[in-house]
């Protein structure tokens, strides 16, 4: 079973998040209508808004004789960069950090991130999930140190679509939700 | 009694986790199953329930340090407050130490009513639909091992199981044909017409039943012929006399005889065509065009060069109008020189029948000269039909393919 949804305007912290990744005050959110909570989840501090896809798999690891975390992240990766490239955006992983990363295309380029990534697992069944940022105004991004990642630029994927010329079609946001629903289907349906 | 917490391998390449938080104290009471502590690694954060009742003699491992798994976490003491069936009469003493249940020492283990199986058995059993509670467990700690399970499977063969429907592999992709991207893999998305053929490919595959069968032509005489030829009509015609419009009068010709590979199928009939328009299958930068030669029965040796011409210049250079790759009725693929012996091309829906040119070489044939056998050289060619059996059988189909044969190999062509 798996939860896709879009969150209000929420900054969450992670189980490892660091306070200094958190560049506004809760007030300072609470003026741009940004909510602020803890999440049970692993990894650093992120920002939820409209516009980005978030999905909760339920998956009980157990009972399908998968009991590894580390292979279900990889596989979710797997999942949305699927997605990805069947929007025509050539993503992939990044060694030791784990979410979607768009493939640079100069040597130059800055590392963009698309997707991020953390979950839980309770008796070996997941909860949280990921974020693909769909078409969200990526500028809230600024309040946050995302994931705890210097020097990493959040991205989208009508961003990533712009950037390569392509036209962003209005059902953007419809179209990637089949997507990843078809996605997750084929692993875990 | 005291039983020890331990960090529980989450996967197999997680070495560590972390403390993220403690849910109970030291000194506290906990029920069985109620979550300890909560650890994380990497993106993940998990609990650790406790595997028995009883007090919380000691935490080990503070609040965000690190550890490896299978490190202490902390030490469980039992509680003797489970005493309610104790015998009346009998004193109850106060230091006695009720055992905690063993069997879920390891955090996070299987329901306790699943059968006890290797990761291995239990793998074998669902790819083979077997449930593992009717297997005989003979591995350690009552533990069903692969072995179990084969032999299990063995005895069972003899018992003709249930099948699953063949709609249901063919509706979704398997769950074995996944690929999971490792570390280093390109992802390529496909152009849009890259997945235009792969559609077309994966429904004429999906809806004809291909048949596949090869001639072996003597293209000597038609050789001759095009030495002969060659540079009068590239005077006179503008275009340079290739191999393949040979093969497509030889094709059109066989076509009046055997018209049955001239068609389609439209639901429960067949449709025989009076016009045949043949398809070239031309490779271009963008991947695979088949512009198509209308008419082609018409046209003389002359003019099937021209259009050919013309149709694969304006291919490679994006110039053809969609309507000149529309409404071909049979469709031949010359993909060229370099080790290509022959191979079957997939039939061009919703044609029934391809032809596949194979490489032309010199190659020894013996052949009767002056009533007596001979080894000859002669530039040899395999032409493979692909041809869909709901629409014919394969009387007509080797007969087609041996008339094309006979026409190259006799090389009657006015020029």
């Amino acid at each position: 079973m798996v939860l896709l949804l879009e969150h209000t305007p929420v900054v969450t912290l992670g189980r490892s998040a660091r306070p200094e990744n958190l560049l506004a005050t809760p007030e300072e959110l609470a003026a741009r209508g940004i909510e602020l909570h803890e999440a049970a989840r692993g990894g650093d501090v992120t920002y939820h808004a409209p516009g980005q896809l978030v999905g909760y798999p339920i998956v009980d690891l157990a009972a399908r004789d998968e009991r590894d975390v580390h292979v279900f992240l990889r596989r979710l990766e797997a999942a949305l960069i699927e997605v990805l490239a069947g929007f025509g955006i050539a993503s992939e992983r990044v060694e030791g950090r784990t979410g979607v990363f768009v493939r640079r295309k100069a040597p130059g380029e800055r590392e963009r991130k698309i997707a991020s990534i953390g979950i839980g697992v309770r008796r070996w069944v997941t909860w949280h999930g990921f974020a693909l940022n769909v078409s969200l105004d990526l500028s809230a991004f600024e309040v946050i140190v995302p994931c705890g990642l210097q020097g990493v630029d959040m991205t989208s994927l009508a961003a990533e679509l712009e950037r390569a010329g392509c036209d962003v079609p209005a059902d953007l946001d419809a179209r990637v939700r089949a997507a990843v629903a078809a996605a997750l289907r084929a692993r875990w349906g | 009694m005291s039983i020890s917490i331990e960090l529980p391998a989450l996967g197999e390449s997680v070495v560590e986790g972390t403390v993220a938080r403690w849910l109970v104290a030291e000194g506290e009471a906990v029920e069985r199953d109620q979550p300890l502590v909560e650890v994380t690694t990497d993106k993940v954060d998990a609990e650790v329930p406790s595997p028995a009742a009883g007090v919380i003699e000691k935490i080990l491992v503070a609040e965000g340090e690190t550890v490896a798994v299978g490190a202490q976490l902390a030490v469980i003491g039992s509680v003797s407050r489970a005493a309610p069936e104790a015998a009346p009469g009998s004193a109850p003493s106060a230091a006695a130490e009720v055992v905690p249940p063993e069997s879920s020492v390891t955090p996070m283990s299987a329901s306790a009513g699943e059968p006890k199986a290797t990761p291995v058995a239990r793998r074998l059993a669902e790819d083979a639909a077997l449930d593992l509670a009717a297997v005989e467990a003979t591995g350690a700690g009552g533990r069903i091992t692969k072995h179990d399970v084969l032999r299990h499977a063995d005895v069972r063969s003899a018992v003709p199981a249930p099948r699953a429907p063949i709609a249901a592999s063919v509706a979704g992709r398997p769950p074995w044909a996944h690929y999971e991207l490792q570390d280093g893999d390109r992802v390529v998305a496909m152009t849009p017409q890259r997945r235009l053929i792969a559609q077309h490919m994966v429904y004429s595959k999906h809806t004809s039943p291909h048949v596949g069968t090869v001639a072996e032509i003597d293209m000597g005489g038609v050789a001759a012929l095009r030495a002969q030829h060659k540079r009068a009509f590239q005077q006179t015609h503008g275009v340079a006399l290739t191999f393949l419009p040979f093969i497509v009068h030889a094709v059109v010709r066989a076509l009046r005889d055997y018209p049955a590979l001239n068609a389609s199928v439209m639901d429960d009939a067949i449709v025989e065509k009076r016009s045949i328009h043949v398809g070239i299958a031309v490779e271009t930068e963008k991947g695979l065009l088949v512009p198509v030669v209308r008419h082609a029965d018409r046209l003389s040796l002359a003019g099937l060069a021209a259009a050919i011409d013309d149709l694969s210049t304006r291919a490679r250079s994006k110039k053809l109008s969609p309507d000149e790759l529309r409404g071909g009725t049979i469709t031949i693929s010359n993909p060229g020189r370099m080790g290509n012996l022959y191979g079957f091309a997939i039939i061009n829906q919703p044609q029934v029948a391809i032809l596949r040119m194979g490489e032309m070489v010199k190659r020894p044939v013996v052949r009767s000269v002056d009533g007596e056998d001979a080894i000859l050289i002669r530039p040899m060619m395999h032409l493979a039909l692909s041809y869909d059996h709901r629409a014919l059988d394969g009387q007509p189909a080797n007969g087609f393919l041996f008339r094309i044969r006979e026409l190259l190999e006799s090389a009657e062509v006015e020029l």
